[in-house]
């Protein structure tokens, strides 16, 4: 059967919802990835904290706006033990993400009931988003995004939120400015997880199922989607950025790793080899900063620096 | 850099709208099919029931059906990627090998048909309730389970040794799995007339002391799908065959390293299954009322130690290895 573009074409709605919701993950990671400067691995375990719980109080016959809520709530909670673990008991950031992560694995388990998988069938249920439909899945999980860029917008202009940008800067003068950095650390790892878990909610809705293993590379998606942003963000305008555009960007990024995947599955690669092209494609996009930089010659100053400067 | 950024851009849009314009439905005259399957991960068990798919659409439709496979590689979330993409192919049925796939793809789509294989239990993966269910889904999805057949594994008792009267089941108390073998496999016997006894072991340590009473009280042993014995068979098998103990496993290595005969699904086979399926639903079979088929099981048995027992080995029976 050939490879037709227009099976590409109808393939893109349910490519863009998809990675809205990534997107949404990707949002959560933002905070604590770009804003705090704290790597945090919690993701791959409350994303699918928030599929278990979710999935979990609708097959228990909650509404689903409870369910989402419910896995919010699991998330943050996800958030706090990581904070805590680094600042109450001094582990290292990336050690104390781990940490909850590998914690979290059995007490998904334990949520699904102790099975690996339990499904949510969008012909029983009144879900908010299905692939079975993709115009509503964009919509629900737009409203979504937008929401939550809104609510980052207002949050990070507040007193708590440039604490909390404050600390990312330089936690060192933070403290100087009387900024309890532990306090804002614990907040920051809260909201971010509260976000992932809501995006993993909704990704269990949209895919039919919870799965304990479904969280598994989040933290890759997640950084891509955010770095791609910035790559397609950059060739529309300059240095200086609205904050709500950077964020809506981490959409983009989250958009753009699905579009890419799409097409991937729509060129009939051979099937052991779409991590390989993923992986290729993504490291491109990363690299055409620093390429595009380099043509310009020696002139551009911050050229060669590429995408980790952009903090 | 940037202007030609925006001249791609550009092309590209120009480029989908022309498509759009050209497409419209290039429907498949009836005689040919595409088939879309999408496989959780690699894996040996997956790959064989895939494999058996493919091989018996094949031979019943030859050059007519074209096959999309994707894996997964392990990401369940990338599932509903690839069922999207088969989706928006129009395929004429997905095959979903694993229970993430299958869910995949009941999300994407409720019109094409669905088939699944490596499946355990589709009321469990499907979300249909025990009470409503009826052997079949009454959706488009239909397909072929794997589940271990347990009770089938006490009829080769009878079958094998016609002598015996005391089993003793063997396994390791920490394994739920086994705990539930053991049950399922304990009533089954128990309903044929044999008085059966437990054996447990808590680890790789009492192996050799618990299978050494196990022997000295039972006539013959069962062993279910146990990992620990399946760790250790040589250690089962160096004190069951001096003792004249013959022993039916729940699994074909097991069985191979310490025992007579195993009952044994394959998924190559479960695949074929699977693909005969296909076919039917390819020729016009409803999917929706189509029973979930069970893996079609082998009677296995190991040449080496039957002959030392002097175990006379019906008809029926394949050698291991």
């Amino acid at each position: 059967m050939a490879i037709r573009l227009s099976s590409l074409i109808s393939a893109l709605p349910g490519c863009l919802a998809q990675g809205i919701v990534w997107g949404i993950m990707a949002l959560g990671l933002f905070i604590t990835y770009r804003v705090l400067e704290f790597s945090d691995l919690t993701v791959d375990g409350s994303f699918a904290t928030g599929g278990a719980v979710t999935v979990m109080m609708i097959l228990g016959g909650k509404p689903v706006w409870l369910a989402v809520a419910a896995a919010m709530l699991a998330g943050i909670l996800c958030g706090l033990v990581t904070g805590l673990l680094h600042t109450k008991l001094g582990i290292a950031p990336i050690l104390a993400g781990i940490l909850t992560q590998i914690g979290l694995y059995s007490i998904n388990l334990h949520i699904l009931g102790n099975k690996a998988n339990q499904a949510v069938s969008v012909d029983k249920y009144r879900l908010l988003l299905s692939l079975r439909h993709p115009g509503t899945a964009i919509l629900v999980s737009g409203l979504f995004a937008a929401a939550l860029i809104g609510f980052f917008y207002w949050f990070f202009g507040t007193e708590m939120g440039s604490a909390i940008r404050a600390t990312g800067c330089n936690p060192n003068m933070s403290k100087a400015q009387g900024i309890d950095i532990n306090r804002t650390i614990v907040v920051a790892l809260a909201i971010s997880n509260g976000v992932v878990a809501l995006s993993g909610g909704l990704m269990a809705q949209y895919q039919g199922f919870a799965d304990v293993s479904m969280g598994r590379g989040a933290i890759v998606i997640g950084l891509a989607a955010i770095i791609i942003g910035e790559v397609i963000s950059r060739a529309f305008t300059r240095e200086s950025m609205n904050f709500a555009l950077r964020l809506l960007f981490v959409i983009v990024g989250g958009i753009a790793y699905y579009l890419i995947m799409g097409v991937a599955l729509w060129l009939r690669l051979p099937t052991n080899d779409l991590k390989l092209f993923t992986a290729l494609i993504v490291a491109a996009a990363l690299a055409i900063p620093n390429l595009r930089s380099r043509s310009f010659g020696p002139g551009k100053k911050n050229g060669g620096k590429g995408a980790a400067d952009h903090g | 850099m940037k202007k030609a950024f925006t001249v791609i851009l550009c092309l590209v849009m120009l480029f989908s709208a022309v498509a759009c314009g050209s497409s419209g439905k290039d429907a498949h005259s009836k005689d040919t099919f595409v088939v879309g399957i999408c496989q959780l991960v690699q894996h040996e068990a997956l790959d064989a029931a895939t494999q058996g798919f493919k091989d018996a659409l094949t031979a019943k439709l030859g050059d007519k059906v074209t096959f999309i496979e994707q894996n997964a590689s392990g990401d369940s979330a990338t599932c509903s990627t690839i069922c999207n993409q088969f989706v928006s192919e129009g395929v004429d049925l997905i095959m979903a090998n694993a229970t993430p796939a299958l869910q995949a793809a009941a999300a994407a789509t409720g019109d094409i048909p669905i088939l699944g294989t490596s499946v355990t239990d589709y009321p469990t993966a499907l979300d249909i309730s025990e009470a409503d269910w009826t052997g079949h889904t009454g959706i488009n999805i239909s397909g072929t389970s794997d589940l271990a057949p347990l009770a089938e594994q006490a009829d080769m008792f009878p079958e094998l040794l016609p002598d015996v009267h005391n089993i003793g089941i063997l396994y390791c108390s920490a394994e739920a799995n086994s705990v539930y073998q053991a049950d399922v496999v304990e009533e089954a016997l128990k309903a044929l007339g044999y008085s059966v006894k437990r054996f447990t072991f808590a680890d790789s340590n009492d192996i050799a002391s618990v299978t050494a009473s196990a022997c000295a009280e039972s006539d013959a042993l069962y062993v279910p799908t146990d990992n620990a014995v399946a760790a250790y068979p040589e250690t089962v098998r160096n004190v069951a065959v001096p003792a004249g103990i013959p022993i039916i496993c729940g699994e074909e290595n097991i069985a191979a390293g310490c025992g007579i005969a195993a009952l044994t699904i394959s998924y190559y086979d479960l695949g074929m299954a699977t693909g005969e399926m296909a076919a039917e639903i390819l020729a016009g079979a409803d999917v929706s009322t189509m029973d979930i088929r069970k893996a079609p099981v082998t009677k296995k048995y190991n040449a080496e130690i039957c002959a030392e027992l002097g175990v006379t080995v019906p008809d029926g029976y394949v050698a291991i290895g």
